[in-house]
């Protein structure tokens, strides 16, 4: 119970555990009694004293009755103790997934975490019914062995002859079989991965055409994971079968103690055969040992893996406000208050109004950035010095091309990464001043990659708010033309989307995406427009539904549809990290910078039409190419 | 798409047959290793029967051949450690053997079904049945029959000693162990009830857990109270699971044990014992063979009890197993009877019918002719079955009715990579694998050079996105290449442009993915265009309004077909959908390509008007 195991321990349990631990033990030694206890009372029935005999079987009975309410007890708090263990890593493992900074999941740790939660948690929790078997292995032969000593020292010896064996035998097959057993485990990862990859990848492998080498990566992973399980095999064998063997040689040298002493009459010939017994006694839990070592090693590689995943460092969060929740509007309105004045002309003079009431009806949250640098782990830097103001109740279009940052600029308000330099404030309050939780309940999100979970839609809509009533999530779907899509799947409402909501097409995730934005009825909205993925009967009411999300609300938009650059109040051009340009649409225009290249370029790119090469398509609009 | 299987009940004696055949490669193997185990279980009993005898001759007072005995002894326990040494070696290796075969027949079969099974996510579900029930099931197996043999043997061998040396205490002995051993073997039954609920509990924690990986931002972002639902609720759901089978048989697994620990034994065979001999009807040296066999009785019966709770569990794992085999695959033709597409590579879709398994109709009868180097495009609203149409191209899934042609042979009969060598397709979100970039794009031709890789990235507008990566080409997916959806597409489309398939099927939301680069993209697509048969899903209708052909579906069926003026002219569906067009997006029906100022501010003026229009028409 050293190491990463023992920091796994629930701070609940430990006392529990601690309880149970003891009871085992006493356990263990009583039946370390029992064998012992065992020694005279054979000594005395085999020189033919019965009655004394008979009177040994006394304290024989009390074991017994020890076993009897040990099992009774220790069945019921083994089971409570891993169950309550392993809910409670599945709770810390379920909270750190969500407070590990999104770069970590780009990371190839990010792979191991299916194993680490189906089998890892498992196996730790297993400790509880390890540590039973264990401390008998041990505790019990320890106890035969001072009755052994007390009894006959030379036999005692003789048996104890098998100890250093035996330990160097587990030495050697731990340092033998744990670099086997990591590498079998990471090809079994690895393996896991591929065939994640197989099976989501098939339409681009066949189309690739070889079928034979589109399998040859995975093949490769199955055929590593078969090696190194038979290295594994191969190698965790001699430490156990140098254990068997030790415990062979600890016998042999017991038997022919005996053997010689009882033919030289050092040891008369019924204490012999009993003190025999009892060394063969001793001798037979150390054999459970060995395998229980191997069972320990790899709980404890487990652990490691498990501790691994737990002590990756989060965004570090603020101290927690006694106040919980109820805080946060306060904390976000007093603070607020005060920014207004000092943020420049930013459409802000209403804002301070606006944030004295409680709730979301602070309908002026506004949003800046600061100076900001930021670079992803091991990347270049994105963010160079990134200063710009998001008022609060208007829509802010930000532009660039890809690559730009427009991304990292949202995942920065939203904290999903934390910035190098400078600082991000939402309402005038630092975010790394807020809780995760406050923060969040402000913002709602249209990612352009939108990920829905395989359940119905409404599960998917209503995850943006799981307060919401029945109500509020038809009338955000209605808004969102979420209706139409839920009319044409089979089972209507009730119709999975699908592993990641693959059942759905693009547009159609998005518009699940904004319906979930609108159920949430956050006063910041971080949206990333999807282009050209809605059908067209249904692409003018997502722009209404999209209007209507923007009214009222802070809205931060990367935007690729040119009516939503056009319409927002105010235009970012992002370039080399930072802001360039920054307008309305008409300002920008005029001054023929940035954006209007931009402009140009994408509404050569709106007029666009896909014909067969011979037709001169482009030769038709000069002007339009030109500017 | 189709993932019903056949009848599940019919399928159970199919699958002990499927079973047997699974293992028959590694079973001499197996059968072996059972024999050497029991060999070494039997011998296992040496060490008491040895001492038994040597005590009775020193009590008789006799020294004679004691040390013969013990060398005896000690020999036939080396004899065993090699048996039981030899048996372990071959039975895991038969066992990780067995389990690599396992795995590749399941990939084998993988790579056989249709495309449309993959649709809607079956990875998690993939991975659990070959990783995991795999695991399971080589377990069962190929462990489980040496393991039984063993627990079978030296039971009989310790159960006929002791009945030889004194058959009361003998019988009380069995008694004890009868008793626990019954008592477990019932809860295994009962513990079978259970086994559903928790496989289907770790089926729904491994999808849990991998739809929280890859939906972290979104969980990042909406998730309450930092938690998420469905992993938590899973996770909860597993533990439950889990505690309640343990919980039923928490009781009389403890009453069992207790029955069979150690100290219980040998209070009662020595209680007994010592009365026996009290009354002059037992040897007292007889005891000292039950002090050391009577013991362990129990403990070598272990394996049959797990071998049936391990059956348990790998019938349902063989059972997901046999049912992923017993997928219909798609049919593949003979190399035989194989056609080469001909020439003209026309595409020709000839009364083609498309509807599930449960018979819900999607196509209901589309004909229309690709000719060689023309533009189709697919016009309808979502349902129509757009999607569908171009996957049977590619064949996703096959007719259910009517025929698609290419080069004027039956797709069925073109062999698969025969087929995508002339088809090639951008329908889906692509998917980048876990390799170098370069390896990426010359997925369908690994021969291809640097030169036409790095061509093949210049025209799909990523060259630049590319060498700005640490390892430029050479980066890998996931570990130093992380690209956003739109870059992934283009890499996407530079694997099509490499792969130069005369036929591309092209869903153009999928294709423009990224806007900040349409423009690059549009001039690779009209590069892709050059010479090639094009079919494409259309969304933006101004896009394909010089298209050679205009196939407009609704509810499965071709309504009309057409070029773009002459469908306007008709003024029926497609023109509708015109019309809806142009209303919802008025940043693309301006007519005048002059940008300046004063059209901008214009264009300002028309979307405040929209906006109005718009939060009316939210609020309808």
């Amino acid at each position: 119970m050293r190491g990463p195991l023992h920091g796994l321990v629930p701070t609940t349990q430990r006392a529990p555990l601690v309880r149970y631990l003891t009871a085992i033990s006493g356990y263990a030694v009583s039946e370390g009694v029992a064998f012992g206890v065992l020694a005279p009372l054979l000594t005395a029935l085999l020189r033919g004293h019965t009655a004394t005999a008979a009177r040994w079987v006394i304290p024989l009975a009390a074991a017994a009755v020890v076993g009897w309410w040990a099992h009774y007890y220790l069945g019921s708090r083994s089971l409570r103790l891993s169950t309550a263990w392993r809910r409670d890593l599945y709770t810390r493992i379920g909270d750190t997934l969500l407070t590990l900074p999104l770069g970590w999941y780009d990371a190839p740790g990010a792979r191991a975490v299916p194993q680490l939660v189906t089998a890892d948690v498992a196996r730790v929790a297993s400790t509880v019914f390890l540590a039973q078997a264990l401390l008998g292995a041990i505790l019990t032969p320890a106890t035969v062995a001072v009755f052994l000593f007390a009894c006959d020292w030379r036999i005692g010896l003789a048996s104890l002859a098998a100890i250093p064996v035996v330990l160097l035998a587990l030495t050697l097959g731990r340092r033998l079989s744990a670099r086997a057993e990591a590498a079998e485990h990471a090809a079994t990862t690895e393996a896991g991965a591929r065939l994640v990859e197989f099976a989501g990848a098939q339409p681009t492998l066949r189309a690739a055409g070889q079928s034979a080498a589109g399998r040859a990566e995975l093949d490769r992973a199955l055929a590593t994971q078969h090696r190194t399980a038979r290295r594994q095999v191969i190698a965790s064998l001699p430490g156990e079968y140098l254990g068997e063997l030790g415990l062979q040689l600890a016998f042999t040298a017991l038997l022919f103690t005996g053997v010689a002493l009882a033919t030289h009459d050092q040891l008369g010939p019924a204490r012999m055969i009993a003190l025999v017994v009892l060394g063969i006694s001793m001798l037979r839990p150390l054999d459970a040992l060995v395998g229980l070592g191997a069972a320990l090693r790899g709980i404890q590689s487990s652990a490691a893996r498990i501790e691994g995943l737990l002590t990756v460092a989060p965004l570090p969060e603020p101290s927690p406000h006694p106040g919980g929740t109820g805080l946060a509007d306060g904390r976000l309105a007093g603070v607020g208050t005060g920014l207004g004045l000092g943020d420049v002309g930013s459409g802000l003079a209403d804002v301070g109004a606006g944030l004295g009431d409680v709730g979301r009806e602070a309908a002026g949250i506004g949003v800046e950035l600061e100076d900001v640098r930021f670079a992803y782990p091991d990347g270049p830097e994105i963010l160079r010095g990134l200063s710009l103001s998001i008022p609060a109740g208007r829509t802010t279009a930000l532009v660039g091309a890809s690559g730009s940052g427009k991304t990292t600029v949202t995942r920065l308000i939203a904290r999903f990464h934390d910035v190098g330099a400078g600082t991000v404030r939402v309402g005038g309050v630092d975010v790394r001043d807020l809780a995760s939780g406050e923060l969040l309940r402000h913002l709602a999100f249209v990612f352009q990659d939108v990920y829905l979970f395989d359940g119905t839609v409404e599960d998917n809509i209503r995850f943006g708010n799981p307060d919401a009533t029945d109500e509020q999530v038809r009338e955000a779907a209605r808004r969102a033309r979420v209706d139409a899509v839920v009319a044409r799947l089979p089972d209507g409402w009730a119709s999975r989307v699908g592993e990641g909501g693959r059942l759905l097409s693009g547009g159609e995730r998005q518009r699940v995406a904004i319906a979930r934005a609108l159920c949430r009825d956050a006063p910041i909205v971080l949206l990333d427009e999807a282009t050209a993925s809605l059908d067209p009967e249904n692409e003018a009411a997502v722009h209404a539904a999209l209007a209507e999300l923007a009214t009222a609300r802070t809205v931060l938009v990367i935007a690729h549809r040119l009516n939503t650059v056009v319409r927002a109040d105010q235009i970012a051009v992002l370039a080399d990290g930072r802001v360039v340009e920054r307008g309305s649409h008409a300002e920008l225009l005029a001054r023929d910078g940035h954006y209007a290249a931009f402009w140009r370029d994408r509404d050569r790119a709106a007029g666009w039409r896909l014909a067969s090469a011979a037709r001169p398509d482009r030769a038709d609009r000069p002007a339009r190419a030109g500017g | 798409m189709g993932r019903s299987g056949p009848a599940p009940g019919s399928r159970v004696a199919m699958m002990v047959e499927d079973l047997a055949a699974l293992r028959r490669p590694v079973r001499t193997r197996i059968t072996v290793a059972a024999g050497l185990q029991a060999l070494a279980a039997v011998l296992a009993v040496t060490p008491a029967v040895v001492l038994v005898e040597i005590g009775r001759r020193l009590l008789d007072g006799s020294v004679r051949s004691v040390w013969g005995l013990a060398w005896l002894a000690v020999g036939l326990l080396f004899a065993r450690f090699v048996l039981y040494a030899a048996a372990s070696l071959l039975s895991h290796l038969a066992d990780a053997d067995l389990a690599y075969l396992l795995r590749r027949r399941l990939t084998g079969q993988l790579g056989g079904l249709p495309l449309s099974w993959f649709a809607g996510g079956v990875s998690g579900q993939v991975r659990s049945v070959v990783q995991d029930d795999v695991a399971t099931l080589h377990h069962a197996i190929a462990h489980a029959r040496a393991d039984l043999a063993a627990a079978v043997a030296g039971p009989a061998v310790v159960v006929g000693y002791l009945l030889w040396v004194d058959w009361p205490l003998a019988l009380v002995t069995i008694a004890l162990v009868a008793l626990a051993q019954s008592i477990r073997m019932r809860l295994t039954v009962r513990a079978a009830d259970q086994t559903q609920r928790m496989a289907a509990a770790s089926t729904e924690l491994t999808a849990a857990v991998l739809e929280t990986v890859r939906g972290i931002a979104e969980l990042k972002a909406f998730a309450r109270h930092g938690r998420a639902p469905r992993f938590t609720a899973a996770a909860a759901e597993y533990v439950d699971a889990d505690e309640q089978a343990q919980r039923i048989f928490l009781r009389p697994r403890g009453v069992a044990r207790a029955t069979v620990s150690p100290a219980t034994v040998v209070f009662v065979t020595t209680a007994l014992g010592v009365a026996l001999v009290g009354a002059g009807w037992s040897d007292p040296v007889d005891l000292v063979a039950f002090a050391l066999l009577g013991v362990g009785l129990f403990e070598q019966l272990t394996p049959i009890y797990l071998a049936q709770d391990l059956r348990d569990s790998a019938r349902d794992a063989a059972g997901r197993i046999v049912k992923l085999l017993g997928e219909p695959p798609q049919s593949a033709v003979e190399p035989g009877l194989a056609r080469r597409p001909g020439t003209p590579l026309t595409v020709e879709l000839d009364d083609v019918r498309f509807s599930y398994t449960d018979g819900h109709p999607v196509l209901a009868g589309v004909s229309a002719t690709l000719a060689p180097g023309t533009v189709t495009a697919l016009v309808g609203p979502s349902g129509a079955g757009k999607s569908t149409l171009a996957m049977l191209v590619a064949r996703f899934a096959d007719v259910t009715g009517g025929a698609i042609r290419l080069g004027a042979v039956d797709l069925r009969e073109i062999d698969r990579d025969e087929l995508y060598r002339h088809v090639g397709f951008l329908l889906q979100d692509s998917v980048l694998l876990a390799r170098s970039i370069r390896d990426n794009i010359a997925l369908a031709v690994p021969a291809a050079s640097d030169e036409a890789v790095h061509a093949a990235a210049r025209a799909a507008a990523i060259d630049e996105r590319i060498r700005a990566l640490p390892r430029g080409y050479d980066s890998v997916v996931g570990e130093d290449a992380h690209l956003s959806g739109g870059e992934a597409q283009r890499v996407a489309i530079a694997r099509t442009l490499l792969a130069d398939t005369p036929v591309i099927l092209l869903d153009e939301a999928t294709a423009f993915a990224d806007p900040d680069s349409e423009a690059a993209i549009q001039d690779a697509l009209a590069e892709l265009a050059v010479g090639r048969t094009l079919l494409v899903i259309a969304h933006r209708l101004y896009t394909i309004t010089d298209a050679d052909q205009i196939l407009v579906l609704d509810e499965g069926r071709l309504v009309e077909r057409g070029r773009h003026l002459d469908l306007l002219a008709a003024g029926g569906r497609y023109a509708a959908l015109w019309a809806a067009q142009q209303d919802g997006d008025p940043a693309t029906t301006r007519t005048d390509p002059a940008v300046t100022a004063e059209a901008a501010d214009a264009a300002v003026t028309a979307v405040t008007a929209v906006t109005d229009v718009d939060g009316v028409g939210g609020r309808r």
